[in-house]
C-alpha cells in the first residue's frame, strides 16, 4: 500500500470508529467559548460549556420548575431578604469543600460594578450577600424583587480562594468549579475539553470527557455530525433539519425557547401612531403561516410578549385575527395617512425570510414599507434612540430575558421608564410596577393577563411567535432540549 | 544602497502608520461594540457603566493617542469580548494559519507549476487548451462552494478525510486544496508565459539546434529562467493567501487568523479585528519591502534607477 493511500485509509478508518467510542461526546458549537468565567461573558457558546464545570445557585428541571442545586431551601425573611440553606458535602473540583462563604462571593463579585460584568443588569437588583451561621446566605434586595429566584438559575458559584489567588485572567483559562464535568484543556480557536468529575454529588455525567468545538458554518456542522465527527450540533434551521431525515444514525431535537418575536411600533410617529392603521397591520399578519409554514422548526404563534415558558403567561389571550381584506379596507379608509413611507430596521442576525415576509404582508394590504439593513450596534443604537421621533417606525425583536419571567421582555418594552418602550401609558406603567415588586404570585399573574390584554386590544408591540431551538443529534444521543437553551451533559445518555 | 534602503524603509513606515489610523476611525465609525456586550434588556445605565469600565467614554482623540502609544510599545490591548489580552489570542491563532497557507502554497506550486509548463510546451494543441479551461475553473470557483462540496464528497459520503477542524494530517488536506486552488490558477497561468517568454529566445532555438532533447533544455534552462517572476509573484501571492484563509477557515472551522476575523467583525471585538488588520498590512508591507531589496540583490539596475 503506497504511504498517502495507507493514511488516507487510516484516516477514513478514524473517522468511521469515532461512534463506538461512545464514552466521550463531541459537540459542535457556532463558535468558541468567549469567556469560561461564568462571571464574565454570557452567550450561548460560553454557558453550555460552563454551566457543566459550575453548579448554579438553583436551576431548572426539563420542565422548568426550578428546583434546587447548591441551596437546598430558600425562604423570604422579609419582602427584601431572602435567605438561602447551602448544600453541604459539595466540593470544587480541587478537593475544597464550597461554603457559604463562596456563594456570598459569588454573587458579590458579579454585583460589584468595578468587575464589570456584562450580566450585571440581571443581578443588579440585589444589594449585598452576606454569610449568616454556618451555611446560610442572605440575600438584600434593593425592593421587593419577586424575579430574583429565577435570575439565581444563572448564577454559578465560584471558589473563592481560586479566584483571589490567581486572579480574574487566570481563573478564566483554567476554571475551577463544582459542577458535573471538570476543566480539562482549551485549545484556543479550537475546542474546550471538559472531563467527568466522579466524585460530583449530584447525578454523574454518563461521558468520560466532552469536547466542545467552534464550527462556525452551518453546512460543516451538518456534515460533521452525518461524518461521525459530531454528536450533536447546534445551530440548525428547518432546512439543515431537512438534510437531515433520510438518515437514520441522526436525528433533530427541538424545542420552544423562552425568545418572543415581535414587531414594534413606532407610536409616535405615523402611520403607526394610528390605532385604527396598528389593527389593519395587525390584521396583514398571518402569525401561523410565519410561524409554521415559513420557519417551520418548531416556533409556536404567540399573541402576547411572554410564552408558556414565561411565568406571567396569560392562557386566556386570544390569537390575533388574520384577514387582509379588511385590514385593506382599513388602510383604503386612511390611505393617505397609510402611504406615509415606513422604515422596517432589522439587523443580519434576525431571520430576514420573518422580516421580509412582514414586509411583504404589510405592502400587500396597502403600506409603504421598506427594510433598513445595517450592522447591529446600529440597529441597536437606532431602535432605542433617546429621540422616540429618530426611532425606526418598525422594528423586529427576538427577546429572551434568560430568566422565564413576563418581566423580563414586558417592562423594557412597555414601560415608560425604559430606553427600549415606545409605549407611554400610565396604566401600564403602574401594573408592570405592581407585577414588578409584589411577592404575591396571584397579584403578579393578574397584573400580567391584563398588561396582555391591554397590548392586546390596543395593537401597541405586534407579538407574533415564541422561537425554537434544533439541535442535530446522533440517533442514540438522549438529549432534552429546554426552554432556557442549556447542555447539562449529566442529564444525556447513550440510548444503546 | 543605504539610501534606497532608507527611502522604502521610511515609505513602509508611513504605509504602516496609515493603516493603523485607518483602521481605529474605521471601526469606531461603524458601531459601539457596548451594546454588543450587554443583554438587550440592559437598562441606559448598565450601557453607560460598561462603557466607562472599558474606557469607551474617553474623547475619541484620547484614545487614539493612547492607542498609538500602546503601538509603539507592541502593546495590543485587552479583547473585551474574550476578555484576554490579544497577543496572546494572535499568538495562539498564527501557526495555525501559517500551517494552512504552507499547505495550500504546496498544492499550488506542486499541481500549478507542472501544469504550466506543459501548458506552455503544448501550445497550440487541444492538451493546452482543456487544461487551461480546467485552471480558469479552479480560479472561478467560490472557495465557499468548493469547500463545502469537497467536505460532501470526502468527509460525508467518502468518509476518507475529517470535515472540519485541526489535528491530524488528514484534516489538513482538504483546506489547503480549498485555499491552493486559487493560487494554482495563477501559478499555472505565470509559469505558462514565462516558458513561453523563454522558448522564444534565441538560447533556446541554439541550444535545440545543437540537438539539446526537450527534458535536458526544461531542466537546464526554461525551469531556472522562468522561475523568477514565480518567486516575485509569491510575495503577492502571501496577501492572497490570508484573504482567502477568512472563508476557508471559516468553512472548515480551521481556527487561524481568518476565522478569527470573522468572529471578532462579528462580536465587534475591536482589538482584535484592529491586530488582525495590522498584522496582515505589515506582512503585506514587509513582504514588499523584501521584494524591492531582493530585486536590487537579483537585478543590479534596479538599484540605479530607483525602480522596480
Amino acid at each position: 500500500m503506497r504511504p498517502l493511500t495507507g493514511l488516507l485509509t487510516g484516516v477514513a478508518l478514524a473517522v468511521l470508529a469515532l461512534p463506538a467510542f461512545a464514552r466521550d461526546l463531541t459537540i459542535d458549537l457556532t463558535g468558541e467559548p468567549s469567556s469560561l468565567d461564568p462571571h464574565m461573558q454570557w452567550n450561548p457558546d460560553s454557558y453550555y460549556v460552563y454551566r457543566n464545570i459550575f453548579d448554579n445557585v438553583v436551576t431548572r428541571d426539563n420542565d422548568g420548575e426550578i428546583v434546587p442545586q447548591i441551596a437546598t431551601e430558600w425562604e423570604y425573611a422579609g419582602d427584601t431578604e431572602l435567605v438561602l440553606t447551602i448544600r453541604e458535602g459539595v466540593t470544587f473540583h480541587d478537593g475544597t469543600p464550597l461554603t457559604a462563604e463562596d456563594v456570598a462571593f459569588s454573587v458579590n463579585r458579579i454585583i460589584d460594578p468595578e468587575f464589570g460584568s456584562p450580566q450585571l443588569g440581571q443581578f443588579n437588583q440585589i444589594e449585598m450577600a452576606e454569610v449568616m451561621d454556618g451555611n446560610k446566605v442572605k440575600l438584600t434586595t434593593k425592593g421587593p424583587y419577586p424575579a430574583l429566584m429565577a435570575q439565581l438559575v444563572k448564577l454559578s458559584v465560584v471558589p473563592q480562594h481560586i479566584v483571589e489567588e490567581i486572579g480574574k485572567d487566570a481563573f478564566n483559562l483554567a476554571p475551577v468549579g463544582s459542577g458535573p464535568y471538570s476543566f480539562d484543556e482549551w485549545n484556543r480557536g479550537v475546542s474546550v475539553t471538559l472531563a467527568k468529575n466522579d466524585g460530583y454529588w449530584g447525578q454523574e455525567g454518563p461521558f468520560d470527557t466532552a469536547t466542545f468545538r467552534a464550527v462556525p458554518d452551518a453546512a460543516t456542522r451538518i456534515a460533521d455530525l452525518q461524518a461521525g465527527a459530531a454528536d450533536l450540533v447546534v445551530g440548525l434551521d428547518s432546512d439543515g433539519a431537512m438534510q437531515l431525515t433520510g438518515n437514520p444514525a441522526v436525528k433533530t431535537l427541538s424545542t420552544p425557547t423562552e425568545r418572543v418575536a415581535f414587531m414594534g411600533m413606532n407610536l409616535d410617529k405615523p402611520p403607526f401612531s394610528d390605532p385604527e392603521l396598528r389593527r389593519a397591520a395587525s390584521l396583514a399578519i398571518d402569525s401561523v403561516a410565519i410561524a409554521e409554514g415559513l420557519l417551520g422548526a418548531g416556533e409556536v404563534p404567540m399573541a402576547q410578549l411572554s410564552s408558556p415558558a414565561h411565568f406571567g403567561y396569560a392562557e386566556g389571550i386570544a390569537p390575533y385575527d388574520y384577514d387582509p381584506e379588511q385590514a385593506a379596507e382599513i388602510v383604503a379608509g386612511k390611505a393617505e395617512l397609510a402611504a406615509t413611507p415606513a422604515t422596517f430596521a432589522t439587523a443580519p442576525v434576525f431571520d430576514q425570510r420573518v422580516v421580509q415576509a412582514l414586509q411583504q404582508m404589510l405592502n400587500d394590504v396597502g403600506f409603504d414599507i421598506s427594510i433598513s439593513m445595517t450592522d447591529m450596534p446600529t440597529y441597536l443604537a437606532a431602535a432605542r434612540a433617546p429621540d422616540r421621533a429618530e426611532r425606526p417606525e418598525l422594528n423586529f425583536g427576538r427577546w429572551s430575558c434568560a430568566c422565564q419571567d413576563a418581566d423580563g421582555i414586558a417592562y423594557p418594552l412597555l414601560h415608560s421608564g425604559s430606553s427600549w418602550s415606545r409605549v407611554n401609558r400610565a396604566d401600564l406603567d403602574a401594573l408592570l410596577e405592581e407585577a414588578r415588586t409584589s411577592l404575591d404570585e396571584n397579584v403578579r399573574l393578574a397584573a400580567y393577563e391584563k398588561v396582555h390584554q391591554i397590548v392586546r386590544d390596543d395593537y401597541l408591540v405586534r407579538p407574533i411567535y415564541q422561537a425554537a431551538v434544533l439541535y442535530g443529534a446522533r440517533a442514540e444521543l438522549e438529549f432534552e432540549p429546554t426552554a432556557n437553551e442549556s447542555m447539562f451533559l449529566n442529564r444525556m445518555s447513550w440510548s444503546e | 544602497m543605504l539610501r534606497f534602503l532608507l527611502q522604502r524603509g521610511g515609505q513602509a513606515l508611513v504605509a504602516v502608520f496609515g493603516v493603523v489610523t485607518l483602521v481605529f476611525f474605521i471601526q469606531r465609525l461603524t458601531g459601539d461594540p457596548v451594546l454588543l456586550l450587554v443583554p438587550e434588556t440592559a437598562t441606559e445605565q448598565d450601557i453607560e457603566a460598561m462603557r466607562a469600565t472599558l474606557g469607551l467614554d474617553r474623547p475619541m482623540g484620547v484614545q487614539y493617542l493612547e492607542f498609538l502609544f500602546d503601538m509603539l510599545r507592541f502593546d495590543l490591548g485587552r479583547s473585551f469580548v474574550q476578555n484576554a489580552p490579544v497577543w496572546d489570542i494572535l499568538v495562539s491563532r498564527i501557526p495555525q494559519t501559517l500551517q494552512l497557507a504552507a499547505g495550500a502554497l504546496t498544492v499550488a506550486l506542486l499541481i500549478g507549476l507542472p501544469l504550466g509548463l506543459i501548458m506552455a510546451l503544448t501550445r497550440g494543441r487541444a492538451v493546452s487548451r482543456i487544461i487551461m479551461g480546467g485552471v480558469l475553473a479552479f480560479q472561478s470557483l467560490p472557495t465557499f462552494w468548493s469547500g463545502i462540496m469537497m467536505i460532501l464528497v470526502f468527509g460525508v459520503w467518502l468518509k476518507w478525510l475529517p470535515p472540519s477542524g485541526i489535528g491530524t494530517f488528514g484534516h489538513l488536506v482538504m483546506p489547503s486544496i480549498a485555499l491552493g486552488l486559487l493560487s494554482l490558477a495563477t501559478y499555472a497561468r505565470i509559469m505558462r508565459s514565462a516558458v513561453i517568454d523563454e522558448l522564444g529566445k534565441d538560447y533556446v532555438r541554439s541550444a535545440r539546434a545543437r540537438g539539446v532533447g526537450t527534458g535536458r533544455l526544461v531542466r537546464r534552462h526554461l525551469l531556472r529562467n522562468a522561475s523568477i517572476p514565480v518567486i516575485s509573484i509569491t510575495a503577492l501571492e502571501l496577501s492572497q493567501l490570508l484573504a482567502g484563509a477568512v472563508i476557508v477557515e471559516t468553512v472548515f472551522a480551521w481556527p487561524g487568523l481568518g476565522l478569527l476575523t470573522v468572529q471578532s467583525i462579528a462580536s465587534r471585538d475591536f482589538m482584535v479585528v484592529q491586530a488582525v488588520v495590522l498584522l496582515g498590512a505589515f506582512v503585506t508591507i514587509a513582504a514588499n519591502l523584501a521584494a524591492d531589496i531582493l530585486y536590487t540583490v537579483v537585478d543590479p539596475r534596479v538599484r540605479l534607477t530607483g525602480k522596480s
